[in-house]
C-alpha cells in the first residue's frame, strides 16, 4: 500500500478510536444513552466476529445468540454457584461456545448440510438451546437467575454505572476487529474468502473446506461466547430468552448489509442501523410504537435491494472518489488502474 | 394440526422447490392471513371457515406483489441476498401487525364449528377435525391443479428444468410470480383454519415459518403426499411431546427432528432429487 | 515405458438412468500432453469431475502417482499434485488477480515464500499489468489465464484443462498454446486437455483419446485419430466444423 494511503488509514483509525474512547465523557450523564451505545457495541462485536464465518467464508450462520447464551450461562452459573470471577468465566464461556460450535460444525459439515439448510438449522439450534435451558431448572429455568449484586466490584465485574461495561465492550470490539484483520491477511483468510467466492474452485486449489470453515466457526463462537460473559454481567441476570432466534438472525443481517468480508463492514452497519433504530424507538413512542421497527425493516430491504454488496462498499466508492480527486489535483499516483 | 402444517409447507415447497427462493417470511404470511381472517370475522361478521374465500385471493395478490417488488430483483443474486430481503420482510410484517393490531393475542369470537365429541377415550375437538379435513381437501385440490392443469404443469416443469420449460413456451417470470402467489395464498387457507381454534399474536410468524421448513425437510422436495405424511408426523410429534413431556418442549422436539433429518437424510423421506 | 503418472481403470459414472462415463480406462505418462475429445455430452467433464474428487465414480479406480485417489476429497488430490481448470470459469469474482493466484500458491508455500511464488506465476502467465484488477472486471481471455495461473500456482505435476480454449480468438488461442507448451517443457507439467477447438488439440497433443456417449472409442496420435472412421462418425451430425 502506498505510504500516503497507509497514513490516511491510520489517521482514520486513530480518530475513530479517540471518538470511541471519549463517548462516555460526552454521553456519560445519561444512563439511557450509555446503555444504547453499549448495546450498539455488543451487536458490533457479534457482527464483526460473524464476519469471519459469514462474511469471509459465506456460510450463513444465524446462531450468534446461541454462542452468546452459552457464554452467558457459563459465566453466570460459574459466578453464582462457585463464585468464579467473570473475567475467568467469560474465557471459559468462550471455550464452551467454541466447543459447541465444533460439535455442531463438525456434524453439519460432515453430513454436507449446505447453505440454506445450514442457515435454517442454525436458527433452529437457538430454539433448541432455549428450551433446554428453560427445562434445565438448575442452571436456567423460567425465572431469571440473578448474578450477585455489588455496586462496584472489579472481581465480579459489577459496576454501578454502564461506563466500565462500555469500555469492556469496546475492548472486545477492538479485539474482534484485530482478529479479523490478522485472519484476512493470513492463509486462513485467503482460503476462507476463496471458499466464500467459489467453493468448488477453492477445493481443487487445495483448500480443505471443512477444516477451514470449522476453524472460522470456532473462532467466531469463541469471541461471541466471551462477549456473552460480559453480557451476563451487564444485565445482571441470565435467562433462557437470551437464546433469541430473531437476534441471531439480526447479527447475520448486520454482517450482510455491512458488506460481506469487509472487516469494518459489520461495524459500520451496526453503527448506522442499530443506533438509527434505537433513536427512532425512543422518539416514536406511543401508539405507533412499532413503527420504528417497520421503518427499520423497510430500510433494511431497500439497502439489500439496491446495494447488495453492502453499505461498506458505498463508503469505499465515495472514499475512492474523493481520494482520486485529491490525487488528480496533486498529480500523485494512486493504486486504482486507469480505465 | 399436522395437516395444516402440511398445507403451509406445501406453499413453501412450491416456492422453494420450484424457484429455489428462500422465503423466510412465509410463516409470517400465515400470521398475516390469520389477522386478515380476524378482521373479516370481527368487522364483517364472517364465519371463520368461509373467510379463506376472501383471504385466498388477497394473499395471492400480496404474494405476487411481494414477488414483483422484492423477490424478482434478487433472483440473479447470491442466495444470501434473498435471505436478507425476506428476513427484512419478516421484520416488517411483525412490526406492521403490531402497529395495526397491537401486541395482545387476538381470537375470533365465535365459530359454528364449536364443541367437541368423544371417540372412545379420546376427546376430539370439532374445529380441529374440520380444519384437518379441509386442509387435506385443499392439498388434494392443489395436487390436482399442479398435475392436471396447464399453469400447474408449467410450475412443475419450471422446477424441473427451467430452460426446457422456456423452450416449450413457459414464461418463467409469469410462472414464478404465479407460483409465489399460489404458495403464499395457501397460507390464507391455513390461516383461516387456524383461527377457528387458535389465537394470533405478532410473534407467531417465526414459529410457523420454522415448522413449515421442518415439514419440508422431512418430506423432501417433489412429493405432495409425502408432505402430508410429514406434516402429520411433525404435528403428531409436537402434540405428543406436549402431552407426554412438557408443554414448553414442543418446539424442542420439532426442531430436533428438523436437525436430525438434515443431518441424516438431507433428501427427506420422500424426496425426489 | 515408465509407470504412468495417472492410471484410470474401468471408471463408470451414472446419473440415475444416464450412463455418463462407461467403463473408461486411461493412462497418462509423465511429460505427455494428452487430448480428450468427443462430441458434446460425451462425458468428458464428468470424467474430469470423477477423477478430481468432485463426483464419486460408481465403479473403477483412479491411481495418481501410485496412490489410490478414487474417493479422495478434491483438496487432498490437489495436495498430491493434480490440478484442474473449469469449463465454466469459476472465478473468485471479488478478489484481485494476484489474490486469486495466491490462494493457489498457498498450497505448497507458506507465508514467507508465497509472495515470491505469486510474482513468479504472475509474470509467467503475463498478468503483471492486471494483477491488481478484480476478477470481476476481466474479459474472457485474461480470466482464463487467471484460472490457469491459479491452478499452476499449486505446483501440480498433472494439470487437467477443461475446454480452456473455448471462446478465444485465434491470437488468444496461440498465446494459450504457447503458455501450455512452456508449462509442459520448462516446468515439466503433464497436461491433459479436454477440447473442442481442433487446431489446439491437433497442434498441442502428442496423444489423443476420444470419448463418445461415455465410451472410449479411439486412442492414438493426431494423424491416426483424424483418419479414424469411428471418430468421424461420432462427429457427424455435430454443428459446423471447428
Amino acid at each position: 500500500m502506498k505510504p500516503i494511503r497507509l497514513t490516511i488509514k491510520l489517521v482514520w483509525i486513530l480518530v475513530g478510536l479517540a471518538i470511541a474512547l471519549l463517548i462516555p465523557a460526552l454521553l456519560g450523564s445519561s444512563q439511557y444513552n450509555m446503555v444504547l451505545v453499549t448495546t450498539v457495541l455488543l451487536y458490533a462485536v457479534m457482527a464483526t466476529a460473524w464476519n469471519i464465518i459469514g462474511g469471509m467464508a459465506g456460510q450463513m450462520d444465524l446462531a450468534a445468540t446461541a454462542y452468546l447464551g452459552l457464554g452467558a450461562f457459563t459465566t453466570g452459573t460459574l459466578l453464582i454457584r462457585w463464585n468464579v470471577s467473570p473475567w475467568i468465566g467469560m474465557i471459559l464461556g468462550g471455550f464452551v461456545a467454541a466447543g459447541f460450535a465444533a460439535f455442531v460444525g463438525y456434524s453439519l459439515f460432515r453430513f454436507g448440510v449446505t447453505e440454506v439448510w445450514y442457515a435454517l438449522s442454525s436458527s433452529a439450534l437457538i430454539e433448541v438451546l432455549r428450551v433446554i435451558f428453560l427445562l434445565w431448572e438448575d442452571v436456567g429455568g423460567p425465572v431469571e437467575k440473578f448474578l450477585p449484586f455489588y455496586s462496584w466490584s472489579l472481581y465480579h465485574m459489577r459496576f454501578g454505572s454502564y461506563v466500565p461495561y462500555y469500555y469492556i465492550m469496546l475492548a472486545l470490539l477492538l479485539i474482534a476487529l484485530f482478529v479479523n484483520y490478522r485472519i484476512a491477511k493470513s492463509k486462513l483468510g485467503y482460503y476462507l474468502i476463496a471458499l466464500g467466492e467459489n467453493e468448488d474452485a477453492a477445493e481443487v486449489l487445495g483448500v480443505d473446506a471443512r477444516a477451514c470453515k470449522l476453524k472460522a466457526l470456532m473462532i467466531y463462537a469463541f469471541l461471541v461466547g466471551v462477549t456473552g460473559g460480559v453480557y451476563a454481567c451487564l444485565y445482571g441476570f441470565i435467562h433462557p430468552n437470551i437464546f433469541s432466534g430473531l437476534k441471531g438472525t439480526e447479527v447475520a443481517i448486520l454482517g450482510i448489509v455491512g458488506g460481506m468480508g469487509i472487516i469494518y463492514g459489520p461495524l459500520l452497519a451496526t453503527l448506522i442501523l442499530v443506533s438509527g433504530r434505537e433513536f427512532l424507538r425512543s422518539n416514536l413512542s406511543g401508539q405507533l410504537e412499532s413503527l420504528y421497527l417497520a421503518i427499520y425493516a423497510v430500510v433494511l430491504i431497500l439497502i439489500v435491494l439496491f446495494r447488495p454488496k453492502g453499505i461498506a462498499t458505498l463508503f469505499q466508492d465515495i472514499y475512492e472518489n474523493i481520494l482520486s480527486r485529491i490525487a488528480r489535483g496533486k498529480n500523485v499516483q494512486t493504486n486504482t488502474p486507469s480505465l | 394440526m399436522g395437516c395444516i402444517y402440511a398445507l403451509i409447507a406445501l406453499g413453501l415447497s412450491i416456492i422453494f422447490g420450484v424457484m429455489n427462493i428462500v422465503n423466510f417470511a412465509h410463516g409470517d404470511f400465515v400470521m398475516l392471513s390469520m389477522y386478515f381472517t380476524f378482521w373479516a370475522g370481527t368487522l364483517l361478521g364472517l364465519e371463520g371457515v368461509w373467510t379463506p374465500l376472501l383471504t385466498f385471493p388477497l394473499l395471492f395478490l400480496i404474494g405476487i406483489l411481494t414477488y414483483r417488488a422484492i423477490v424478482e430483483r434478487t433472483l440473479r443474486q447470491h442466495y444470501v441476498t434473498q435471505i436478507a430481503v425476506t428476513v427484512g420482510l419478516q421484520l416488517f410484517l411483525r412490526a406492521f401487525t403490531q402497529i395495526v393490531w397491537q401486541a395482545q393475542p387476538r381470537a375470533l369470537p365465535y365459530s359454528i364449528i364449536q364443541g367437541q365429541f368423544m371417540i372412545g377415550e379420546y376427546q376430539i375437538i370439532l374445529s380441529r377435525l374440520i380444519s384437518a379435513i379441509v386442509s387435506v381437501i385443499a392439498i388434494v385440490i392443489v395436487y390436482l391443479f399442479l398435475t392436471k392443469t396447464w399453469p400447474g404443469r408449467a410450475i412443475q416443469a419450471a422446477s424441473d428444468d427451467l430452460d426446457a420449460a422456456a423452450l416449450v413456451g413457459v414464461n418463467y417470470k409469469r410462472t414464478y410470480a404465479l407460483a409465489f402467489g399460489l404458495g403464499s395464498a395457501l397460507t390464507a387457507i391455513a390461516g383461516g383454519l387456524l383461527m377457528t381454534f387458535q389465537q394470533v399474536d405478532p410473534t407467531m410468524g417465526m414459529r410457523f415459518g420454522l415448522l413449515s421448513w421442518c415439514v419440508l425437510a422431512l418430506a423432501g422436495l417433489g412429493s405432495i403426499p409425502g408432505l402430508l405424511i410429514s406434516g402429520v408426523i411433525v404435528g403428531g410429534a409436537e402434540s405428543l411431546s406436549m402431552a407426554l413431556w412438557d408443554p414448553r418442549a414442543r418446539s424442542l422436539v420439532v426442531y430436533l427432528i428438523f436437525i436430525l433429518v438434515l443431518w441424516v437424510k438431507p433428501r427427506g423421506l420422500f424426496g425426489r432429487k | 515405458m515408465s509407470k504412468p503418472i495417472l492410471q484410470v481403470s474401468n471408471l463408470t459414472k451414472t446419473f440415475g438412468n444416464l450412463v455418463a462415463v462407461d467403463n473408461v480406462s486411461l493412462q497418462i505418462h509423465k511429460g505427455e500432453i494428452v487430448g480428450l475429445i468427443g462430441p458434446n455430452g460425451a462425458g468428458k467433464t464428468t470424467f474430469f469431475n470423477a477423477i478430481t474428487g468432485l463426483g464419486k465414480p460408481d465403479t473403477g479406480q483412479v491411481f495418481f502417482k501410485s496412490a489410490n485417489i478414487t474417493n479422495l476429497l478434491p483438496h487432498k488430490i490437489c495436495k498430491l499434485g493434480m490440478s484442474r481448470t473449469f469449463q465454466v470459469t469459476k472465478a473468485f469474482s471479488n478478489m484481485t488477480v494476484e489474490d486469486a493466484v495466491r490462494v493457489g500458491a498457498y498450497n505448497r508455500h507458506d507465508e514467507k515464500k508465497v509472495d515470491a511464488k505469486v510474482d513468479k506465476i504472475v509474470s509467467f502467465c503475463d498478468l503483471q499489468d492486471i494483477r491488481q484488477w478484480k476478477c470481476d472486471d476481466l474479459g474472457l481471455a485474461p480470466l482464463r489465464r487467471v484460472e490457469l495461473a491459479r491452478a499452476i500456482a499449486t505446483d501440480p505435476d498433472l494439470l487437467l484443462l477443461d475446454e480452456a480454449g473455448a471462446g478465444l480468438t485465434a491470437t488468444e488461442l496461440v498465446e494459450l498454446m504457447t503458455i501450455l507448451r512452456r508449462l509442459n517443457g520448462e516446468m515439466s507439467i503433464t497436461l491433459c486437455v479436454v477440447e473442442h477447438v481442433m487446431p489446439m488439440v491437433m497442434g498441442l497433443c502428442g496423444r489423443i483419446v476420444v470419448l463418445d456417449s461415455g465410451k472410449l472409442i479411439a486412442e492414438g496420435n493426431p494423424n491416426e485419430i483424424s483418419s479414424n472412421q469411428r471418430v468421424i462418425e461420432a462427429y457427424l451430425g455435430e454443428r459446423a466444423s471447428r
